[in-house]
């Protein structure tokens, strides 16, 4: 097929932006956009055609917890410079507040903050779940470094997306197939301890598999709060503190 | 309309330098309409609400990306909701097919048939309402099933109970027409 003849390019784009033209067809068709300017063009032209059929639809507010998971999953709800401070002194609020629903426009304010680690706390039961079905397993095969600590990444749905175990050397992550990394980010892993101003890195997270990460030296000279994991370009952070803060994590001593 | 234009591209532009305010500003101005849009597609909230929280995401992160040649700052955020529903419509066919078959109509009414509340009577008629109303009302039938509710042609099938070379055509030909119209 010529993608390049305009009539085709534009029936094609059509039923893209339509939404008939459907699996294989689309997956190539949208390979196809990123490669012909025309055919890219041709779809922002459909968009900008049928989308106003959209001005027909009345408007539907979400619920409040919408916004809230998109809060939590971009980071938004933990500062990323003075991120110690915060979660040293909240873990210690939230044990003894009720959670607290924040205001839509209140996007970084504490209360949401809050909101964020009462639910952290209530997942913590799953990942209590999977730290004792991981341990249990692990009993099994005595070759292996003893972990001594361990902790569980979990995505906004509780999903566990990373499991880490700490041995005395090393950290050992391995991830989930929940994960799905985007190709041009890396993913790194922090540890935020009390009376350390900024998060310490620990090194990148494996996009895939299983990865053994050196055991920084203050790791067990410090009192770590919570472990963290930000979203960065390829490489790593190019300052030395998390770009965008995306899950935080307990670390749990076994 | 421009009005609006410029609110959100001011919105847009601040959120992809990282302005967390006003990106849930945006939120604010634009969930209700995207919402809308994903509803209508997926026809189940918690689903809806998931497709609409992918897209946020994505807004977040591809701010920088958006460009005056991919329209209103609204159609691009529209265009975002719609693929991410359409990915899930996929995922979660089976609850398409189940819906057939408990002849739950009422997701497929159609939004400018005139009988809802949808179109007051303050609406003033756009371009796009003019070159539909110029169309066959079963081939205007067939682009609001496919495009409101993400149905497939094999969909659209069983809803209008013809065959599938026919409903193909007259997709195709109905855009093609509309494209003549709008460009007139």
């Amino acid at each position: 097929m010529n993608y390049r003849d305009p009539e085709i390019r534009d029936a094609l784009a059509a039923e893209y932006v339509l939404g008939t033209l459907r699996g294989q067809a689309r997956r190539r068709f949208q390979t196809l956009m990123m490669q012909i300017p025309s055919l890219r063009e041709s779809t922002w032209l459909w968009e900008q055609h049928l989308h106003g059929m959209n001005e027909r639809l009345t408007p539907v507010e979400p619920d409040q917890a919408v916004w809230q998971h998109i809060s939590q999953r971009l980071g938004f709800t933990v500062a990323n410079a003075d991120i110690d401070t915060r979660v040293a002194t909240d873990i210690a609020d939230v044990q003894t507040s009720a959670p607290s629903t924040s205001p839509q426009s209140n996007v970084v304010s504490l209360s949401s903050f809050k909101t964020r680690l009462w639910q952290g706390a209530a997942s913590f039961a799953t990942a209590a779940a999977l730290i004792l079905a991981v341990v249990l397993v692990k009993q099994q095969s005595i070759d292996l470094p003893v972990a001594q600590q361990m902790a569980v990444v979990q995505g906004a749905e509780s999903q566990a997306l990373w499991l880490i175990e700490v041995t005395e050397r090393s950290i050992e992550v391995r991830s989930t197939s929940n994960f799905t990394p985007l190709a041009n980010k890396d993913y790194e892993l922090w540890m935020i301890a009390k009376g350390v101003e900024n998060p310490i890195s620990l090194g990148l997270l494996p996009k895939s598999g299983q990865l053994s990460l050196p055991k920084n030296s203050q790791f067990d000279e410090v009192d770590i709060v919570a472990l963290a994991v930000s979203l960065e370009p390829l490489n790593g952070s190019p300052n030395g503190l998390p770009t965008e803060v995306l899950y935080t994590a307990e670390l749990a001593i076994l | 309309m421009t009005m609006e234009q410029d609110t959100l591209l001011g919105l847009l532009s601040a959120t992809a330098a990282g302005d967390k305010q006003a990106f849930a500003n945006l939120y604010k101005q634009t969930s209700g309409q995207l919402f809308a849009v994903s509803l209508k597609m997926l026809g189940r909230r918690e689903l809806a609400e998931e497709a609409l929280q992918e897209a946020y995401v994505k807004i977040w992160h591809n701010a920088t990306e958006y460009q005056h040649g991919k329209g209103l700052v609204l159609t691009w955020m529209i265009s975002i909701v719609r693929y991410r529903a359409l990915d899930m419509l996929r995922y979660h066919k089976v609850r398409k097919e189940d819906q057939f078959e408990d002849g739950q109509e009422a997701m497929f009414e159609d939004p400018m048939s005139g009988e809802g509340a949808d179109e007051g009577p303050d609406i003033t008629k756009t371009k796009l309402d003019n070159c539909m109303g110029e169309l066959e009302p079963q081939q205007k039938q067939a682009i609001h099933l496919a495009y409101y509710n993400g149905l497939t042609h094999h969909e659209v099938v069983g809803h209008l109970d013809l065959p599938l070379g026919t409903v193909k055509s007259w997709i195709r030909r109905g855009l093609q027409q509309l494209q003549r119209c709008l460009a007139l």
